[in-house]
Formats: C-alpha cells, sequence, structure tokens
C-alpha cells in the first residue's frame, strides 16, 4: 500500500524547494517570461498536478504543437473512415483517435460545423476497433485472415518506433498502416519563425527525445530561446523550468538535458537505425498549421507493401466529399496548437465544446490543450477554495 | 442438466431443460425456501418499515477475474446499491441471460460464487429467471439482480443532507476492480498482486452506522471511481467536494499500473469500497468503526465539503495546488503517449 508520489520524482519537499527557486529566479524579470512545452503530456501532467498553481505570476507555460491526434491531418482521418466503412476492412487505431472529426461534413446531427469521426463510422456499421498497441493490431490481422486489417498509425516518433520493430520483424500479409506518423523536431523549428511568436524558453519533449536525442535542437539557442528537455513528473517539469529561467538569468540560453535519466544527448541509436530503415521522412501537413518538410514517415521500399496507401490505392482514388476548412468553422486549435492562443479565448470552449461531445480535435486527445484545460479546470485563475 | 455440457437454446424454452437447470442448479445452489417452491413468484415476509428497492444488470470481460466473477459482481452489486441507502438487504432475484453454447461448466461455478457472496452477505436469493438467447447474440452471460431491503427508522442519508464541513471517508484503496480487470483483457494479460476488491458491503456499512448514526451521504464507488461518487455528490448542489490525493489510499500495483497506462487512479473502478460524508462528530467513530471491520482495514478520511467552488468536485494535491476532478465521461481508455 502506498499513497500518491511512490518516488522522488512527485516527493512534496522536492517540488516545493523548485518552487522556492523558481519563484527567486523569476524575481529577476521585469518583463513576463513565456515557456512552452512541445508535448501533450506535458499539458496533462501540468493539469493533472495543478502545476501552473506553484508558478509565480510572470512566468507563464504555453502549450505548444505536442499533440499528435490534434495535429494529424484530416486527410489520414478521413481516409480510415473511408477504410472504416469498406467491409473488408477492421479499421484499428488507438483510442485516442476515435472521436476526432476529420473533414467529412455530419450533416443535421449536431451543432454547427459538424465532421465525421471514426465512431460515427462504427455507428454507421464500420468494424473500428482500440487497441493498445501496434502488436495487439497485428494480432487481430493474424486471427482475422480473411479481413484487411489497418492500423491507423498515428502519433510521433514514440508510436513509430514501435510500428517499425514490428514491421521489420515481419508482419501479416493482410495488415496495412495509415501513414500518420509526425516528426517533431522540424516543426520545432518553424515555431521561432512564426509572426507575433515570443517565447522565451522551450521545454524540450520528454517521450520523443529520448528517441531522437536533443542534438537536433542545438540552433534553437541561436534564436535566444532557452532550452530544457524534461520529463513529466511534477520534479522534472519543474526542474526544467527552473533550468530555462537559469539560464535565461544567466544571459547564456543554451540546450540542457535535465531528464537525463531517460534522454541521450544522441537519442536511441538502435531505434533510430530501425526507423530509418523502414521509414523515410517526407513532409506532412500539421492540420491547420502548415507543410511541414522533413516532418512526416513514410515507408519506404519493400515496406511500401504495408502502406494502405498502396493496397487501397483504387478504394482511395475515389474519396467521399470533404470540407475545404481543415478545422471545424470557428475552431481555434491551429492557433491553441502554436500557443498563438489559449483555449477560454475560443468562444465555444466549454459551451458547444466539451470532451463528451467535441467540436475541434484538441478537445478529444487526453493530450489535447483543451480537453486538459477543460478537465483539469484550468484557466487563469487558481481555482478558488472557501472552506 | 448434466446430461449437457452446453447451454441449448430449450435450456430457455420454459419446457423441461429450462426446469432442469432451475431445480437441480439454481434451486438447489442458492436453497431458499421460495426458490424450491418453482411458484411464478416469491411470496415473503414483511417486517414492516420503509423498503429500499434496486437492480442492476451485469455484464464483464473477463467473466472471472482475479478476485471475483461476474456471479460474485452481481449480488455485491445490488447489494451495495441497497446498503448505501442506509437499508438492510434480505432479497435479490437473479435473471440470467444465457448465450447458446455457454459451458455448464462455468455457469455452475458461477452459480456457486453468487451462493457464496449470498451467504456472506446474509441474504437469500428468491426468485429467478433464465433466457437463452442465440450463439453471438449474447456475451456468454449477463446477469440480472433486483434486490429488496428495509431500513430502519431515523436514518437520513442522501446529498442534500450533506454541509460544507462535513468530512468525506473511504472504507479503503481506491481503483482496485477496475485496475485487476484491466490488466487481464486481450493485449495485457499481465499477473500483478492486485485482486478486484468486489465484496458485499452490508456488514461494514451496518458496522458504520452503528458507530455514526447520522452519516449524511454514502455511495459505493463503481465505475467512475471516487471521482464519479464526489461529482455526484455535489452535482447541482450549494457546495462542493475537496479531494486531498495524498490521502487517498492506492495499493502499489494501481499506483504503478495507472501510471504506465496514463490512467488517473481517481476513476478507476471499485466493486467493494463506500465513500461516505460524515458530521464532524462523527468522524472519529465512523473511521474507528471501519477500522475494525475486516473490510475497513485503510480505511483514511480523503477530503472535505466545502462551500466553494460550488458543485464541483477538485482534488488538492500534496504540492498545495489545485485541479477539477472530472466527471468521467468514458471509459478509461489509454492513451497514445
Ligand atoms: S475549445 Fe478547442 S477544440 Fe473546441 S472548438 Fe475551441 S479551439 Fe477547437
Amino acid at each position: 500500500m502506498k499513497n500518491f508520489s511512490p518516488d522522488i520524482y512527485k516527493d512534496p519537499t522536492l517540488v516545493a524547494r523548485l518552487k522556492q527557486r523558481i519563484a527567486e529566479l523569476a524575481q529577476e524579470f521585469k518583463e513576463p517570461v513565456k515557456i512552452m512545452h512541445i508535448c501533450g503530456t506535458h499539458e496533462h501532467e501540468m493539469g493533472r498536478y495543478g502545476l501552473r498553481d506553484l508558478l509565480p505570476d510572470n512566468v507563464e507555460v504555453l502549450a505548444g504543437p505536442g499533440c499528435p491526434v490534434c495535429v494529424c491531418d484530416t486527410e489520414y482521418i478521413d481516409q480510415a473512415i473511408q477504410l472504416a466503412l469498406s467491409p473488408e476492412v477492421i479499421l484499428t487505431s488507438f483510442g485516442d483517435m476515435l472521436a476526432v472529426p476529420g473533414s467529412i461534413p455530419l450533416k443535421g446531427e449536431r451543432k454547427g460545423d459538424v465532421r465525421m469521426s471514426l465512431l460515427d463510422a462504427k455507428a454507421r456499421g464500420g468494424d473500428v476497433r482500440a487497441v493498445y498497441s501496434v502488436f495487439d493490431a497485428a494480432k487481430l490481422a493474424q486471427a482475422n485472415p480473411k479481413k484487411q486489417v489497418v492500423f491507423f498509425s498515428a502519433g510521433f516518433e514514440t508510436t513509430v518506433v514501435a510500428v517499425a520493430a514490428l514491421l521489420k520483424r515481419g508482419a501479416p500479409d493482410n495488415f496495412f498502416i495509415i501513414e500518420a506518423n509526425y516528426f517533431t523536431p522540424p516543426a520545432t523549428h518553424l515555431l521561432p519563425e512564426l509572426e507575433g511568436f515570443d517565447v522565451n524558453g522551450f521545454l524540450l519533449p520528454g517521450h520523443a527525445s529520448a528517441i531522437t536525442g536533443i542534438r537536433i535542437y542545438e540552433h534553437l539557442p541561436d534564436y535566444g530561446i532557452a532550452c530544457a528537455s524534461a520529463g513529466f513528473d511534477p520534479v522534472d517539469v519543474l526542474a526544467g523550468i527552473a533550468s530555462v529561467l537559469r539560464q535565461l538569468v544567466e544571459n547564456k540560453p543554451g540546450l540542457e538535458n535535465t531528464y537525463g535519466r531517460v534522454i541521450q544527448y544522441d537519442g536511441n541509436r538502435k531505434a533510430l537505425a530501425e526507423l530509418d530503415e523502414v521509414f523515410a521522412r517526407s513532409s506532412k501537413r500539421w492540420r491547420g498549421i502548415a507543410d511541414i518538410p522533413e516532418s512526416g514517415f513514410q515507408l519506404k521500399g519493400k515496406y511500401r507493401r504495408y502502406s494502405t496507401e498502396e493496397r487501397f490505392a483504387e478504394v482511395l482514388a475515389d474519396p467521399p466529399e470533404r470540407s475545404v476548412n481543415e478545422h471545424p468553422k470557428g475552431c481555434r486549435c491551429a492557433e491553441i496548437t502554436l500557443g498563438l492562443a489559449r483555449p477560454d479565448d475560443c468562444p465555444v470552449f466549454d459551451k458547444l465544446c466539451t470532451p463528451d461531445n467535441p467540436y475541434g480535435p484538441c478537445m478529444v486527445s487526453h493530450e489535447g490543450t483543451c480537453r486538459a484545460w477543460y478537465i483539469y479546470g484550468m484557466g487563469k485563475e487558481r481555482i478558488h477554495v472557501e472552506v | 442438466m448434466s446430461r449437457y455440457e452446453r447451454i441449448r437454446m430449450s435450456h430457455g424454452s420454459g419446457g423441461k431443460l429450462t426446469l432442469e437447470l432451475i431445480e437441480d442448479l439454481f434451486a438447489a445452489t442458492f436453497a431458499s425456501a421460495p426458490l424450491k417452491e418453482l411458484c411464478d413468484a416469491a411470496v415473503l415476509d414483511n417486517p414492516g418499515g420503509r423498503l429500499a428497492f434496486a437492480t442492476d444488470s451485469h455484464s464483464i470481460k473477463p467473466l472471472f477475474f482475479p478476485g471475483g466473477d461476474i456471479g460474485r459482481l452481481a449480488v455485491a452489486g445490488t447489494v451495495n446499491d441497497l446498503s448505501v441507502m442506509g437499508a438492510k438487504p434480505v432479497y435479490l432475484s437473479s435473471a440470467f441471460i444465457l448465450e447458446e453454447g455457454f459451458p455448464i461448466a462455468e455457469l455452475t461455478k458461477i452459480v456457486r460464487s453468487m451462493k457464496a457472496t449470498a451467504d456472506e452477505a446474509g441474504i437469500e436469493i428468491v426468485t429467478g429467471d433464465t433466457k437463452v438467447v442465440e450463439k453471438g447474440k449474447g456475451d456468454g452471460i449477463f446477469i440480472n439482480t433486483t434486490g429488496l431491503g428495509f431500513i430502519p427508522d431515523g436514518l437520513k442519508i442522501g446529498p442534500q443532507h450533506v454541509r460544507p464541513g462535513d468530512v468525506l471517508l473511504v472504507s479503503g484503496s481506491i481503483g482496485d476492480h477496475g485496475i485487476a480487470v484491466m490488466s487481464q483483457r486481450e493485449g495485457f494479460e499481465i499477473t500483478l498482486e492486485l485482486k478486484s476488491d468486489v465484496a458485499p458491503l452490508n456488514g461494514l456499512i451496518e458496522t458504520v452506522l452503528a458507530a455514526a448514526p447520522n452519516i449524511r451521504f454514502m455511495r459505493d464507488v463503481t465505475r467512475g471511481g471516487l471521482a464519479a461518487v464526489a461529482n455526484e455528490m455535489v452535482m447541482r448542489k450549494p457546495f462542493g467536494v475537496r479531494i486531498f490525493d495524498a490521502k487517498v489510499p492506492l495499493h502499489h500495483d494501481v499506483v504503478e499500473y495507472s501510471e504506465m497506462l496514463g490512467i488517473d487512479p481517481l476513476l478507476s473502478a471499485n466493486e467493494g469500497k463506500v465513500v461516505l460524508a460524515a458530521p464532524p462528530n462523527e468522524v472519529e467513530a465512523a473511521l474507528a468503526a471501519m477500522h475494525s471491520h475486516p473490510l475497513g482495514q485503510q480505511a483514511a478520511i480523503v477530503g472535505d465539503v466545502v462551500k466553494k467552488p460550488e458543485g464541483r468536485a477538485i482534488v488538492e494535491t500534496a504540492y498545495g495546488s489545485r485541479r477539477m476532478l472530472e466527471m468521467p465521461i468514458e471509459e478509461q481508455l489509454p492513451r497514445i503517449c
């Protein structure tokens, strides 16, 4: 029997010390300091542990493009829906993707510019199943040799590594993937070039950097942005923030690894080599943001036979009617994803758009900023308690 | 009955095989006087007073899981629904929907488990029903149980009686059932020390009410976990509830496994824990009473009722920070990252 805080990375005494340290460092700044993280899990943990409560008023932590579900291009979602509705297909997906609206209009069901999600496809008879990993999807293919099993391979570096490992070892002949895997560093590189982007520091992703390492971020400090890779427990997150602030106070923006127990400077070479064998980097559309060169993973060489684009080329050549706007009308996910707006800036947040009836993608995934803000009650003020 | 190994459509036809199933398995195992009569309705003694009446249907995958099975769940679930209203559960009905082909050996195990749980709770299963659906049209077995209980005079239990300043207690570790069952699901099948906590709580609750008769609110923790109970207690009420997450008792397997899967243990299910709100002057008595009972060894104070925020459940962390505790939206699913 244990209570919360099973290890030192959740230790309240350490957290209190870091809080103190951050407060001291923050006193050195006349202007507000903005730190952006680029990992949905960071936002989720910020909410779960109420970490914004522990920061001084002049230190703001913003959520960046760290939610794979939110940036997944509508084309892949629509493709998944289309395939799910083919009788020969069992469509498997992480649970997080199921309720994400794509761009196929869904008329007359709910209010607003409503789009179809995989759940809607399921309700229309599609065989859609949530799986926990790509390996479960492959097992399903083995158990259903007469069906075509499609795995909606959404996610960042972290999840695509498992896909590479599986395909390299060989997957069943009736197993295919939708190549919706994104590579985060090119998007991060794009941020400082954006108009209106004024961020003083980055918390680099924890999971993704365990694969890629952080050398690839070496040029970010050239923009005057202080960087620290950070883990996810409260001590990790606060240590990352303290590192960024210290670098800024010393006026030496650099690249620090505060998550050394998981991240190596050059990443996980074995995983990277496997990744490179199976996937090539390609340009990908980040939903509502931009086409970003080199930011996606595409099957290469002999592995292309696992691509839905190869196997289902005929079906996919005849797509259903799609809306031209990537996000539903009025949804501000794109700005929120870039840290240019906050969920409570969106007029339909907590009104038309809630987790049980999501209007935009950022309200669907646990990594989504809108959802995290909704379920953990994050906002401009600390929650007021009166006993 | 032993002539067949599996359920056939005729087991639900109302004919000979149905009768065999009822006499040889259900009536023989449950062994209650009304059931042995094989009448269309059980005729029961009525001790007078107010009645509590509850029904619940049960389906679960897998049917047998560490710490219990669907039979134990079906009995304990309804017993607990009655008990948290302050009622003493007395009678239960049990209706089965069986899928053609369901192994009778498994059914027998489940029925025996129901009887054992009923004995543990001190109640009788007095009437029942059996239907058989075609293969592919059911998930093996569904069980509906309906229960009757009698409410002693003088109890005032319900969210409308809760007041700011009341103290929130739980009878033990949170999230056990949800995590234990999830660990057995397809694709995981890992072995944990953890077992489901499924158990009838009427004994524990009777002990608590004897020591602390002014308990204001009670609810057994089921799907949606502690988060659902906390939210139900304050929903649309002029008060809120604050939970101190560091005080919530958690089994180490629940801590580790939910961490691994990115699941909030406060949203994970139990089937043998009760949450209650006690007025300040009865907190000690309620806690001591729970500690004196085998099912309440790890009982703890986990929070309090606050004036603000109204209608909301919040968590105060070990760090002094705060967050909302959501009303669970969907079944807890592992996340991408
Ligand atoms: S609340 Fe978020 S997800 Fe919902 S519509 Fe607004 S920006 Fe989009």
